[in-house]
């Protein structure tokens, strides 16, 4: 019989402060420096006034030269906004991985994995002091050991890099949008002082006052803007001139809720999700008025099929929408077509619309001919032929219309590393969740059950999501991407045990558990009652071997797969 | 060439390969040494541990060995492999005396367990998915506890509404066994659905002593015992797909012991034979 004698205190936020060595004096310097100097505090509530967001959620950081502040390519969820000095951001191609010195990922040593066979705790979500006092993942550290470019001046020659200085903010759209960093940024001179604010923070601040909100829109549209449009090969030929005219002319749009989980789950238990009720973007057989470009979130690309929609594909952030209708009538100049294809709304989208003025005015004209999209032919406008373009559009002939419409309707999309098990192989013999439960504190951190359709269940499993809303509301930022895979885990130490990540979670993959000590005892707090956290899979990230479910299975029926990758989806389908 | 295709291809060319080398040298040997027999005996056992080692690959899943797939592959194309090495072993003869008799049986129960295992997790996972219902192995019992209280609940009710016990009657006579617990294994198992059919004929057969409300009644009953067979069927299927394991791996272990037993007596009586 176990007995309870561990006592701790049940954490509260801002118990784990970002920074504890921010003092009062730090806030009332940067209460007077824009864009906080110009916010109405009154209009902030009273449990997270602003002084309290700057106090809690922020820190000041002092890089040296040439230390690296984000990487790209890294998962952060933290902003920053320049104090004083400067930092650059290296514009594309970028840097090279060897020379960002990315940190080798926290595997466990052979020897260690070798030691689970007499270590392995006996009873279920053990957790050692060790674990719960450790905070590797948010906790600041002035010891904290940056990466240093070794030579900037060869840097600034060789790479092209804008200048960023006091008043500028950086790192908004990864940390909200929950995306990887788009560019290196790294300090120059050794003066340079940021305030990092974590995103928990910065989503306060974008709640109660308008000003960040446009000083980030304006920013966004004078750099990042200019950054995005220069990945995409139909504007890379742009002069600085040319990509100003387009940048001025482009227009922002946002779709749907930022915590779409919510909306989502009430639809999912009412049964009403269908396309007809999304949001519309735009539209088949409307004037196609610009090229639309995901920046984030999902929107699902449709036709029309008998009386319903038929789901083509769902476009993710980097995909566009409408240029080869566009291209078509630029080229042709008569009878214009419109578009082909609806494109909705699916959670939370953010788009850039540059308009077809610009696009023919400016863009179009510098793109050869050979590279643009070709042109519709008559009895691909008539239906009675499908083009190559059409058929690599088309990602539910590959795995099937049905499985397409499931894999949208389930907003499964939204997983890269989902587990999808093929139940025409799986003998049900649950070797998959033995597995996971002796590589993880005795439990299993999935369920081998869930959705079916076909021959295919995608099982209750975290699938590591583009766009994790169970990172939204995380009071502690417990719940964060690693810095390696960008696989979603849950740092312990940190963890409130306040359920909220697991109630965002629209696919029910993220358990409350009560947590034990090393003798087997329920871990409880001051009042007795007993210490929850939050676990989920972690695609056993600290495993050489990599997931054990996945390695475990002996028919090959279960596989993790990036739902954004149907080309490997289809492949393994018809192994 | 798919990729399932493509392994067992892999795999065949390997399995033919190794037993023709096999058979080759043994025949060679055979001729030249009396020793042939020590050469096959140890090259069978030493097979056999790694088959075995199969079981405990499978408790340490943190260790990095490789995808258990591929080990199963391996298992089951080295367990084919035996059986060629047990023919030349034994010579293609019948053994002879008790203990070989036993040693004999406990490797043919083996060996067949296991390729019946390997044809009912190939094939049977693709009946289940076909039949549809699918549901947890764990969860069968309270699935079904709840369809017998759906069940009950319909056949009470319709006396008090219907002011018959018609339905009561027969649902305790013919209704109440089969939703009581598992039924009709065998019958799943092979596929026949007479049982589940008799039972719809006969609540057919009811309908006409039944009045219109009465009849909805039978309706419902008819879905929750449609509902209760699928039930069943995922039962028979999933726990046949599991209890295999309880005859071959037992077994294996005898086999060792016995194996082990067998190297032991010949070599504690062949040092004067040789």
């Amino acid at each position: 019989m176990d007995t309870v004698h561990f006592v701790i205190d049940k954490p509260q936020r801002w118990d784990s402060s970002f920074d504890p060595d921010m003092t009062e004096a730090d806030v009332n310097r940067l209460m007077e420096i824009r864009p906080f100097s110009e916010m109405d505090v009154s209009k902030f509530s009273k449990r997270t006034p602003l002084r309290g967001i700057l106090r809690n959620d922020a820190r000041i950081r002092r890089f040296k030269n040439g230390e690296i502040i984000v990487r790209a390519g890294d998962y952060g969820s933290s902003a920053f906004l320049v104090l004083s000095g400067h930092a650059r951001v290296v514009l594309n191609p970028g840097l090279p991985a060897s020379m960002l010195g990315r940190r080798k990922s926290q595997y466990k040593s052979f020897f260690q994995i070798v030691a689970q066979l007499w270590t392995n705790p006996r009873d279920p979500e053990v957790r050692t002091a060790a674990e719960l006092e450790q905070d590797s993942g948010v906790k600041v550290s002035g010891k904290q050991r940056g990466v240093f470019l070794q030579d900037v001046p060869r840097i600034l020659d060789e790479h092209k890099t804008a200048t960023m200085a006091p008043g500028d903010f950086f790192g908004e759209i990864a940390a909200l949008s929950r995306a990887p960093r788009t560019a290196t940024i790294f300090a120059v001179g050794d003066q340079t002082e940021l305030l990092e604010v974590r995103w928990q923070g910065l989503r306060d601040l974008l709640r109660f006052d308008d000003h960040l909100r446009h000083h980030i829109d304006r920013i966004y549209r004078e750099r990042t803007l200019a950054t995005h449009l220069r990945e995409i090969p139909i504007f890379e030929r742009l002069n600085d001139e040319q990509l100003k005219r387009v940048i001025e002319q482009t227009q922002f749009g946002t779709y749907g809720d930022y915590d779409w989980s919510g909306d989502y789950k009430r639809l999912a238990k009412e049964g009403t999700r269908s396309p007809e009720k999304e949001t519309i973007i735009a539209q088949e057989g409307d004037y196609p008025n610009g090229v639309v470009l995901i920046r984030s979130g999902f929107a699902r690309l449709s036709q029309k099929f008998g009386h319903g929609h038929r789901t083509l594909n769902y476009l993710s952030a980097g995909c566009e929408f409408g240029l080869r209708e566009i291209a078509h009538n630029w080229l042709q100049r008569t009878d214009s077509v419109p578009f082909q294809q609806t494109l909705r709304v699916i959670g939370y989208t953010h788009v850039i619309v540059v308009p077809t003025a610009v696009m023919e005015e400016v863009v179009l004209p510098t793109v050869p001919e050979d590279e643009l999209p070709s042109r519709f032919t008559a009895e691909e406008l008539a239906g009675t032929e499908q083009s190559e373009t059409q058929r690599k559009l088309d990602a539910g002939a590959k795995i099937g219309p049905e499985l397409m419409e499931f894999l949208t309707e389930n907003r499964y999309f939204n997983g890269t590393s989902t587990m999808v098990i093929d139940m025409e192989r799986c003998t049900r013999c649950d070797d998959c969740v033995r597995a996971c439960a002796t590589t993880n504190e005795g439990n299993p951190r999935f369920l081998r059950h869930g959705q079916i359709s076909g021959r295919i269940m995608v099982a209750n499993s975290c699938m590591h999501c583009a766009d994790p809303v169970c990172l939204i509301g995380c009071p502690t930022g417990a719940i964060h991407r690693g810095q390696v895979g960008g696989e979603v885990i849950v740092n312990q130490a940190t963890c409130i045990g306040c359920s909220i990540c697991s109630n965002n979670c629209p696919y029910e993959a993220i358990r409350m558990v009560e947590i034990r000590e090393e003798d087997g005892a329920f871990m409880v707090d001051k009042d007795m009652k007993p210490i929850v956290k939050a676990t989920k899979c972690d695609k056993c990230s600290d495993q050489i071997g990599g997931p054990a479910c996945e390695r475990s299975c002996p028919h090959g029926a279960l596989r993790r797969l990036d739902m954004n990758n149907l080309d490997a989806f289809a492949r393994w389908l018809n192994r | 060439m798919r990729g399932f295709l493509r392994r067992r291809l892999l795999w065949g060319s390997l399995l033919v390969a190794a037993s023709v080398a096999v058979a080759s040298v043994y025949v060679v040997w055979a001729g030249a040494t009396t020793r042939a027999a020590y050469l096959s005996g140890w090259l069978l056992f030493a097979v056999m541990v790694l088959l075995t080692g199969y079981n405990w690959f499978k408790k340490i899943p943190y260790l990095p060995l490789g995808r258990s797939e591929v080990w199963l592959e391996f298992h089951i194309y080295a367990g084919l492999f035996t059986g060629v090495l047990f023919l030349l072993h034994v010579r293609l003869r019948w053994p002879t005396g008790w203990f070989e008799i036993v040693l004999t049986v406990l490797y043919a129960i083996v060996m067949v367990s296991g390729v019946l295992g390997i044809i009912i997790s190939r094939g049977w996972p693709k009946r289940l998915t076909a039949r549809g219902g699918e549901v947890p192995y764990d969860r069968i019992p309270v699935i079904r506890r709840q369809l017998r209280e759906q069940a009950e609940a319909l056949a009470l009710n319709s006396v008090a509404e219907a002011k018959s016990a018609t339905i009561a009657e027969f649902y305790t006579r013919r209704l109440h066994d089969f939703f009581a617990g598992p039924q009709n294994f065998l019958s799943h198992l092979v596929e026949v659905r007479l049982p589940l059919n008799a039972l719809l004929n006969e609540l057919g057969d009811l309908n006409r002593f039944l009045n219109e409300q009465e009849r909805k009644v039978t309706a419902q009953l008819v879905t929750l015992v449609r509902q209760k067979d699928g039930l069943d069927y995922q039962r028979a299927l999933q726990l046949t797909l599991r209890l295999w394991l309880f005859v071959h791996i037992p077994l294996t272990y005898s086999l060792m012991l016995w194996a082990i037993a067998h190297i032991v007596l010949v070599y504690g009586f062949s040092a004067g034979a040789r």
